[in-house]
């Protein structure tokens, strides 16, 4: 009814995370003079970088009504098969990079095989294929690092691009990508209405099955991709990359809209909620905050950001109803 | 004097009003009727009643108090939706009973034995045929939907139920037992508010009536003192012809379908052919395998055995998809489980079925989409403040329409309508016996599965009748009696008694 751009602006659902995120990004201005340093920018985007790659992955099958936890031991696992492919095997870079992120597209394929063949509960599986994933990664690297990953790689982790740090501008090229499809293609509109009511879309004709195997498949791949990027930025396969990369991208996407149960929301919501949430842990950082009491910090302020977006929206509901 | 009473009650919402000076008097004893089309304010109404939303203007009176003072006084209404809202994996009696603590079950531990005793007395008075200890997703749907209504009755201050579509999905004989506890109610001197758009119903049961539209009251009074065409007349604001049938009048010819010795599950061994021209139907007890025989056809459940053949090639089943893209469609009598998405809205609900019209090579088109969705919202007349609401906040009756709108623009050649009127008011019902009738009439393949004789009878020029999972028979609508088809509905003991 309305239609000024105001209201418009106001009633996008994605407005209230853009604006908490605006806020914080500029109470963190001010409180710290370190925090709008360019390298400190280029810390948090990079950190940014790696998290809001599962958090694109995450958010898609959040969408589709599925939550894979194997998402950050898939991250690991082909981190550390990419130095191995590279330094131990002696294949060349590109091609381990590439055979890596292909390993992470079969694990996702393995766990969206499973769970529409025998109808598995997605959450619970991917405890235990996280489980197995993991454990590979310890038997191939015995918990060492693979050190020595050439310098033309690390470009990939450390390099800037005009400026920008170059896994951020893969993980903008992917956001875009994800958007793309969701917002803008049939495909992503399956994805929407497979969330939102699982047979109601198989009597419309959409291929449910298939279309969750493609996501699953692709959540793998992205994940893999963070980790090589990881394994890039470090300069070493560390087993435990991906170890942080489980819970954060789902508290990022809940608080950028996605429902957890599937059906709504977006993954620039969902990229959106992990700035949020890398900017806070950076200024806790900055703020010298003691190591021991960061989880609490970043933990309650989770809680309190999800619960002022659950209260918000009631509020709003009821204006709207 | 009336126990419920309202007075000049009106209801805005942003940019609409959904009740509007509304005066309800609600007698202890008595069945009222509250009548109205889908989106009349029914609804609105019974949450103002129940107190789950505050009116904007008039007010309520509740044995001549103001609830709004006391909410106490609110417990004496009690309310069953239409949709069953019982926990399906846990007993009858846990059902009945909770909130344990409301009923006096509470505590820190629930007494099982003194549940069951308690829950057998209701269920004798409710004639519910299940014991205490069954769960509720093993009884029938008529048991469920009684045993909704004694949940209600558990509450010791009701004295004015109000039932929302209570016969919706039962049959004639589980509609006697519905109706014989609404009498016992009666006896207790509780109040009875029925809403329902089946008029022989609402004849046999009403005893004053109020009809509701567009958000105002337009009628009350006495049941006994009108006519069903003078109540149809009220709620719709003009003239229906009720002798009105909605048979294609063009001539039947070629094949379109054929199904050979298809079994699934719950039927068996079932063989009917669909010719051009003709809306076949499908009657029978809830529970006979009709749903089951179309969705097996349409590939959403599994075939165990037999064959389909259209226009003289094998279709493929089980496999939803194909069907759609092969010119298949099933519209579903669960609305909400098969039909909407309802967390999106109206716009996205139909885009859903016309990508192909609005995606270009930068993706789905806003405008493209916009329009054509434009175009179905008027061309099936679906009321809605604005194309962006979610579906979950469109009544029943638009909802379906939205359905049937968006599958035909998917242009099928066969069109499966399972229940197309379940729950939805007289002049949306006739709107869709127009759709089916047209669409028979241009060739495509209809067939309606529908439990109201009357319904068949009015749009279908053949009807096949199922009985337990088997076909019982096979009849020209045009010179078979109603005797003949019931007969064949209740299955072959039934018939011997009819001859």
């Amino acid at each position: 009814m309305q239609s000024n751009p105001l209201s418009i602006l106001i009633r996008n659902p994605l407005a209230g995370v853009f604006f908490a995120l605006l806020v914080i990004f500029v109470l963190s201005s001010l409180i710290s003079p370190y925090f709008l340093t360019s390298y400190n920018m280029s810390v948090v985007a990079r950190g940014l970088a790696f998290v809001g790659l599962i958090t694109i992955a995450q958010s898609m099958l959040m969408i589709l009504g599925e939550l894979d936890l194997s998402l950050g031991v898939i991250g690991g696992l082909c981190g550390v098969v990419a130095g191995i492919l590279m330094k131990k095997l002696g294949i060349h870079p590109a091609a381990a990079m590439g055979l890596a992120i292909l390993l992470g597209a079969g694990l996702g394929l393995l766990n969206g095989l499973l769970i529409t063949l025998l109808r598995l509960h997605s959450l619970v599986l991917t405890i235990g294929t996280a489980g197995i994933f993991g454990g590979a990664n310890l038997v191939l690297t015995r918990g060492v690092a693979i050190t020595g990953i050439p310098v033309e790689v690390q470009f990939l982790g450390r390099g800037d691009i005009l400026g920008v740090p170059v896994p951020f501008v893969m993980m903008l090229v992917a956001l875009v990508i994800a958007a793309f499809v969701l917002l803008k293609t049939p495909f992503g509109r399956y994805m929407y209405a497979i969330g939102n009511n699982p047979p109601a879309a198989r009597m419309l004709g959409i291929r449910v099955d298939r279309i969750r195997l493609v996501v699953f498949v692709a959540a793998g791949a992205l994940a893999a991709m963070a980790g090589v990027l990881m394994v890039a930025r470090l300069g070493t396969a560390q087993p435990s990359i991906g170890d942080t990369w489980v819970l954060a991208p789902i508290a990022a996407a809940v608080i950028g809209g996605v429902a957890t149960t599937g059906g709504v929301g977006s993954p620039i919501g969902a990229i959106l909620g992990a700035g949020i949430i890398g900017i806070i842990e950076n200024i806790i950082v900055l703020f010298g905050v003691s190591p021991y009491w960061q989880g609490i910090v970043s933990g309650a302020i989770v809680v309190l950001a999800i619960s002022f977006d659950a209260i918000s929206r009631r509020y709003m509901r009821r204006d709207a109803a | 004097m009336a126990y419920l009473e309202t007075s000049g009650l009106g209801r805005d919402f942003p940019g609409v009003t959904a009740l509007n000076g509304v005066d309800l008097k609600i007698e202890l004893g008595r069945t009222h009727i509250l009548a109205g089309e889908n989106g009349a304010g029914k609804s609105t109404l019974v949450k103002i009643l129940t107190g789950t939303d505050q009116a904007s203007r008039g007010s309520v009176r509740i044995d001549g108090r103001d609830p709004e003072a006391d909410p106490s006084l609110y417990r004496s209404i009690a309310y069953v939706p239409q949709e069953l809202t019982l926990f399906p994996q846990m007993t009858v009696a846990e059902n009945l009973f909770m909130p344990f603590d409301r009923t006096g079950h509470g505590g820190a531990l629930v007494n099982r034995r003194q549940l069951m005793e308690e829950a057998q007395t209701y269920l004798d008075r409710f004639g519910i045929e299940a014991r205490p200890g069954d769960l509720v997703a093993r009884i029938s749907v008529s048991d469920q939907q009684l045993l909704q209504i004694a949940r209600a009755s558990t509450n010791a201050h009701m004295k004015v139920l109000i039932l929302d579509e209570p016969t919706s999905s039962l049959t004639r004989v589980e509609v006697e037992r519905v109706f014989k506890v609404i009498r016992g109610f009666l006896d207790r001197d509780h109040a009875v508010v029925f809403i329902s758009h089946k008029m022989e119903e609402v004849f046999e049961i009403g005893d004053d009536y109020t009809v509701l539209r567009n958000g105002e009251k337009v009628e009350s009074g006495k049941v006994a003192d009108i006519t069903e065409a003078d109540l149809i007349r009220a709620m719709s604001g003009r003239h229906v012809e009720m002798d009105d049938h909605f048979r294609p009048a063009g001539p039947v010819t070629d094949m379109i379908m054929q199904v050979r010795n298809l079994s699934g599950a719950r039927f068996e061994d079932v063989s009917f052919d669909l010719r051009r021209g003709e809306i076949l139907g499908f009657a029978g007890l809830v529970g006979a395998g009709r749903s089951e025989v179309m969705q097996t056809i349409f590939g959403f459940l599994k075939a165990t055995g037999g064959s389909v053949s259209v226009e003289g090639k094998p279709w493929p089943l089980g496999d939803t998809s194909r069907s759609v893209t092969a010119g298949m469609l099933y519209l579903s009598e669960e609305r909400k489980h098969h039909g909407i998405f309802p967390l999106l809205s109206l716009r996205e609900n139909i885009g859903l079925s016309i990508l192909p019209l609005t995606v270009g090579a930068l993706g789905i088109s806003d405008r493209r989409e916009r329009s054509e969705v434009q175009t179905i919202i008027d061309g099936y007349g679906i009321r809605t403040a604005g194309m962006g609401k979610r579906i979950s906040n469109l009544s029943g009756g638009n909802q379906q329409k939205a359905i049937i709108g968006r599958a035909m623009a998917t242009k099928p050649r066969i069109l499966i309508f399972d229940e197309p009127t379940k729950g939805i008011d007289i002049r949306t019902k006739s709107e869709i016996y127009r759709i089916m009738k047209g669409l028979a009439e241009d060739g495509v393949g209809v067939i309606l599965v529908s439990s109201e004789i009357n319904e068949l009878r009015r749009c279908a020029s053949r009807i096949i009748t199922m009985h337990n999972g088997r076909l019982t028979g096979e009849f020209d609508t045009e010179g078979t009696d109603n005797e003949t088809l019931v007969g064949a509905i209740f299955g072959t003991e039934a018939k011997a008694d009819a001859v």
